[in-house]
């Protein structure tokens, strides 16, 4: 009995059915035009940041131009002509003397190992323990 | 009387109804053709017209921005920039959208920036018209300035340009008649901007969106995107260092020989890359719309000239190669012979005697170039023509080659081939020579000559193609010693640099220009070397046309290749030794 009650006082009437239609509609224009305006803010920012890229990029060619002039044989020359400097024809050539290198000459016999057999013997014992740390100082050659 | 009655109404009920019924079809035919008047105009227009009116209605609310792809950057071997791209700005004004108290302030501010007539720009804004450029082409720095200034109605319009580095003068760039240029469609113009105008061009890309009324972007509306492909890098055989002294030793020399124009070609021997190819006179790439067309063309590729004694190089090396002749053999050299009814001397009309062959290019004796021709034959020495290029184009990787084709052998006379021997009567370009020359610097195979090394990050294909034998090793070794005693005991000596007196190679030309079928007094000199001559770093070949040295009005010979080409070929090479570190060859 009681939760009839309830269920007749919590029923709504016609027009509060109405209330809640339209207050969920002005929900969600505002919630779309928040929306928008956030976004119609995002493209101003990004038309705005696209023109300072353009000319940023701009600045960027106008210096990458300048640097390649700047290394330009012409601006080079210029430069050092400013500085007294001057081109000057070698009065001499040091002439190359051929050296006689037979590559296809036999390398040779290998070198012989004149380490002493205790040394050896050491150097297996220290190796086989602690691993082998430097093998060619172990080496003659 | 009912019964009459009755009988003489009923035809006149029929026929009210017949009427009746004849009036509506009437009115549904009228209204069905009307209707179909209807459908048929609605058909028109939804089916017939769809696609036009479809695309008016996109033009009207959707905007299209073109992404131009950016174009490709040209280097040399040594990876120095030789282009960049650059944006420059043009300024435009709406006079209808300046009112006319603020038109004094518009006009005095452009004009203080720009440098344009204040009074033009007055009556511009004065006048009814909706849109019109200031100026074009301007640089960053003023545009800023404009910008500073908020004009009302004045707006900035970005560009891209080509901007090419500084030549020898401040009326020229480095290199324009080799690189060309790229003109305001962007459309390249001329040697390699326009060879590789799809390559350096890229392909632009696109975005597509809608716009309203007020032509504000629909950014909730759909878009569609396609990002360019921006063109590829060149990387050029071009050394920029050896480029800037070709062009200041050529210009100082046509000066001299007070020449109507010249040009200077060098080439890697081993690979057959173009080190420099200069021009003079030439012209400002960055300045293209002011400068005279006659000056964009380029000689080293689209001049063709009769070659002259350059050309027994080509000739005695057949021979040899043939086994017709050696530099040793011994020949009669009266100064002059007759074949095909023309008289043909020597340059200097002596009689040499017995001469051999070594002292016939020594000397530049035409008689001698014909005789070995003779010796091997004529279809031997239109073979070796066509081994060492001379028929066909070089097809280098430039645009504008020009070509005329010789005879073929069965079509030349007799005295086409002799004359054909020394140089004359055969019209080459300067990179057909130069390559049929580097043969013997080469080892005796032909390099394909070309200018670019790598497409973005691909070798050029070339590059990897076996070279072609045109002579044997030993006969290119034969004819370099020949060149050396050129350069040591004949025409050549003023080339020689110091130091590689013993280690250079070179041969002159001299030819008279023909005029209307007529040779004339004015001449086309040459001077064709490669150094060291045994281990070749660079061919070079220079050119210069209509000489006229001073004093040559009393003696002719002081427009000869020796006094006219090769003091530039020595400038250029003293460079070279220097800036490459050339030693010469041991011994």
């Amino acid at each position: 009995m009681a939760s009839a009650v309830a269920a007749e006082r919590l029923r709504l009437n016609v027009f509060g059915h109405a209330y809640m239609a339209v207050g969920a509609f002005v929900i969600v224009v505002l919630f779309y035009l928040a929306i928008a305006a956030q976004i119609t803010q995002a493209s101003y920012d990004i038309a705005r940041l696209q023109d300072q890229q353009r000319q940023l990029v701009a600045e960027q060619d106008q210096l990458r131009y300048q640097e390649v002039t700047l290394h330009a044989p012409a601006q080079v020359q210029q430069q050092a002509q400013q500085s007294g400097m001057q081109r000057v024809v070698p009065s001499s050539y040091v002439q190359g003397t051929q050296v006689a290198i037979d590559l296809t000459a036999p390398v040779g016999a290998q070198p012989a190992d004149t380490t002493p057999l205790w040394l050896r013997a050491v150097a297996t014992v220290v190796n086989t323990v602690g691993g082998t740390q430097n093998v060619q100082a172990a080496t003659k050659h | 009387m009912s019964t009459r009655a009755l009988a003489s109404r009923r035809p006149g009920t029929v026929d009210r109804v017949g009427s009746a019924r004849l009036r509506v079809l009437s009115m549904l035919a009228v209204a069905l053709i009307l209707a179909g008047m209807v459908w048929t105009r609605l058909a028109y227009w939804q089916v017939a017209q769809h696609g036009r009116l479809a695309m008016q209605a996109q033009a009207q609310y959707r905007e299209f921005v073109e992404l131009p792809a950016l174009r490709g950057a040209i280097f040399d071997r040594n990876l120095t920039q030789l282009v960049v791209n650059t944006t420059v700005y043009s300024a435009f004004v709406s006079p209808d959208q300046v009112a006319p108290e603020d038109r004094d302030r518009v006009a005095s501010g452009l004009a203080s920036v720009l440098g344009v007539d204040r009074a033009t720009l007055l009556s511009t804004l004065q006048s009814t018209a909706k849109f019109a450029y200031v100026q074009r082409r301007f640089p960053k720095a003023k545009a800023d300035q404009l910008r500073a200034m908020k004009l009302p109605g004045v707006g900035l319009q970005e560009e891209t340009q080509r901007s090419y580095l500084p030549g020898i003068g401040s009326g020229t760039t480095l290199a324009a008649n080799l690189l060309g240029f790229v003109d305001w469609n962007g459309d390249g113009r001329y040697g390699l901007e326009q060879y590789y105008q799809k390559v350096l061009a890229g392909t632009n890309g696109y975005i597509s969106s809608y716009r309203d009324l007020a032509n504000r972007e629909i950014v909730l509306g759909s878009h569609t995107h396609q990002d360019p492909v921006n063109g590829q890098d060149l990387v050029l055989s071009v050394d920029a260092s050896v480029q800037y002294a070709a062009e200041q030793a050529l210009a100082e020399g046509v000066k001299r020989d007070r020449a109507e124009s010249g040009s200077v070609l060098i080439m890697d021997p081993q690979t057959g890359g173009i080190v420099a190819w200069a021009d003079y006179p030439s012209y400002n790439a960055n300045d293209f719309n002011h400068t005279d067309a006659a000056l964009f063309k380029d000689n080293v590729l689209s001049y063709v000239y009769e070659p002259g004694s350059v050309m027994k190089v080509v000739t005695l090396s057949g021979a040899m190669n043939a086994g017709a002749i050696t530099p040793t053999t011994v020949i009669n050299d009266p100064g002059y012979v007759k074949v095909g009814g023309y008289w043909i001397y020597d340059w200097d009309r002596r009689n040499h005697g017995n001469i051999d062959y070594t002292y016939v290019l020594e000397h530049s004796l035409n008689v001698g170039a014909m005789q070995a021709m003779l010796a091997e034959g004529h279809a031997n020495f239109y073979n070796y023509l066509q081994a060492f290029g001379l028929t066909q184009k070089s097809s280098i990787d430039v645009a504008g080659e020009n070509f005329v084709p010789p005879p073929s052998v069965a079509k030349m006379q007799d005295s086409q081939f002799a004359t054909a021997s020394f140089g004359q009567g055969i019209d080459v370009n300067m990179v057909q020579m130069l390559a049929a020359i580097n043969v013997i610097a080469n080892g005796g195979k032909y390099a394909p000559p070309h200018v670019v090394e790598r497409v973005g990050s691909q070798l050029n294909p070339l590059l990897m193609q076996p070279q072609r034998q045109v002579v044997s090793a030993a006969t290119a070794a034969q004819m370099t010693q020949m060149m050396q005693m050129v350069v040591q005991k004949g025409s050549g000596w003023t080339s020689r640099i110091r130091g590689f007196e013993l280690d250079q190679a070179g041969k002159t030309g001299t030819s008279q220009i023909p005029v209307n079928g007529q040779y004339t007094q004015d001449v086309w000199t040459s001077f064709v070397g490669f150094l060291p001559a045994q281990h070749p770093r660079f061919t070079m070949l220079v050119v210069v046309r209509k000489p006229n040295y001073p004093g040559s009005d009393r003696d002719w010979t002081l427009n000869d290749g020796y006094m006219t080409a090769e003091p530039i070929w020595k400038q250029i090479a003293q460079a070279m030794v220097v800036d490459w570190h050339i030693t010469p060859d041991p011994r």
